[in-house]
């Protein structure tokens, strides 16, 4: 029983020490790239407010983004992320008080290169602009956004997206 | 001699043409010239720095959890590249995606561990993890070159166009998954046919 005991000792030790070292040195990674990654999460953040809502400044609430123009609210900036075609599609929606989209830009997808990735270029993005909540679907539902050919899974997540999150913070700020 | 472990990973043994191994990353990857360089570097700093540390200890690892203990050496590596360009280099750590993590399981990485690293001498195995990835690096963008000619009619690296537009109807499946799988076998079989007329002589 010694021996066995020994035997599997001796082949455990190595690689709890191998995980402790591995293990030190991502600790000592993540914590030298942290405040580098954050840095670059809420630039990119910032970015899209600044495109949706030029000029405004903005008030984080809870879940969204309250947009203001010279002292008096203008709108609401919120994120909307869902299922696409392939990965999470996470987008930044502005939306006016009175329920209709002010902009929209895409933070992240993974949506296949050169079809889905479309989704995220202004040709498609700036048909929302300007469009109320329920018209926010493709046109072969009833809506008022073309979809793009070769790519209409994609652009169905992306008008479901925006819409469906647009509905709940409309809901929630009347 | 220490040449030729060098060399061998860029020709003879080339990990994509000759070995086929990491073939994943390669289909999926080469839709971009500055993307498959991405990943090529990525493969790079993940194949030296595990080829290193592995061979280092490679007399301390149990040959029973060998295995184990080479996922953990890459899987960490891979995790600080993942870290790294995610601070310092945002939009391609965005495009490769889940590409990146994903090298962990890179075979070509695990094979050199488990087939050269782990037997040959610290600087043997830093050659050869150096020649592997200048071949895994050369034949990823050689496809990605293809690729992105014939889908977009252009190259542009970084945004800066090397070859200006030659054609205004570029073909969309070269972007997608047969394109990549297309232009590896004509690559593949124009160097097989090359060799097989070595032999013939």
């Amino acid at each position: 029983m010694g021996e066995e005991l020994k035997r599997i000792v001796g082949i455990a030790i190595p690689l709890i020490i191998i995980c402790i070292i591995s293990g030190a040195a991502l600790t000592a990674s993540y914590d030298l790239t942290k405040g580098r990654i954050e840095a670059v999460e809420q630039q990119r953040i910032n970015e899209s407010l600044s495109i949706i809502f030029p000029g405004a400044s903005f008030t984080e609430t809870d879940d969204y983004y309250s947009a203001t123009v010279s002292g008096e609210e203008i709108g609401y900036a919120f994120i909307a992320e869902g299922k696409g075609y392939s990965g999470t599609i996470k987008t930044m929606v502005g939306m006016y008080k009175n329920g209709t989209i002010s902009g929209v830009n895409i933070i992240s997808q993974s949506e296949t290169p050169g079809l889905g990735t479309r989704i995220a270029e202004p040709d498609f993005t700036n048909q929302f602009s300007g469009k109320r909540i329920e018209d926010v679907r493709l046109r072969g539902d009833g809506g008022v956004i073309d979809a793009i050919t070769g790519a209409t899974i994609s652009s169905h997540a992306i008008t479901d997206i925006v819409r469906e999150r647009a509905e709940v913070v409309m809901n929630e700020t009347r | 001699m220490k040449l030729d472990e060098l060399t061998k990973g860029v020709f003879k043994q080339n990990p994509i043409f000759y070995l086929m191994l990491g073939l994943c990353p390669v289909l999926a990857v080469s839709t971009r010239v500055d993307n498959a360089l991405g990943m090529g570097l990525c493969v790079f700093f993940v194949l030296v720095g595990s080829n290193v540390i592995i061979s280092i200890f490679k007399h301390r690892i149990p040959s029973q959890v060998r295995i184990p203990c080479f996922i953990v050496v890459i899987a960490s590596f891979v995790t600080i590249v993942d870290l790294l360009m995610h601070g310092y280099a945002p939009e391609l750590h965005e495009r490769l995606g889940i590409y990146l993590p994903l090298i962990v399981v890179n075979c070509i990485i695990l094979g050199r561990a488990e087939a050269f690293a782990s037997r040959k001498s610290v600087f043997h195995s830093f050659l050869d993890g150096v020649g592997m990835s200048i071949g895994f690096m050369l034949g990823i963008v050689g496809i990605a070159i293809c690729r992105e000619a014939l889908s977009t009619g252009k190259i542009a690296i970084f945004d800066c166009t090397i070859v200006p537009t030659f054609t205004q109807s570029p073909s969309v499946m070269m972007t997608l998954p047969p394109g990549a799988f297309l232009t590896i076998g004509i690559i593949m079989a124009l160097i097989n046919y090359k060799n097989i007329r070595k032999e013939g002589r």
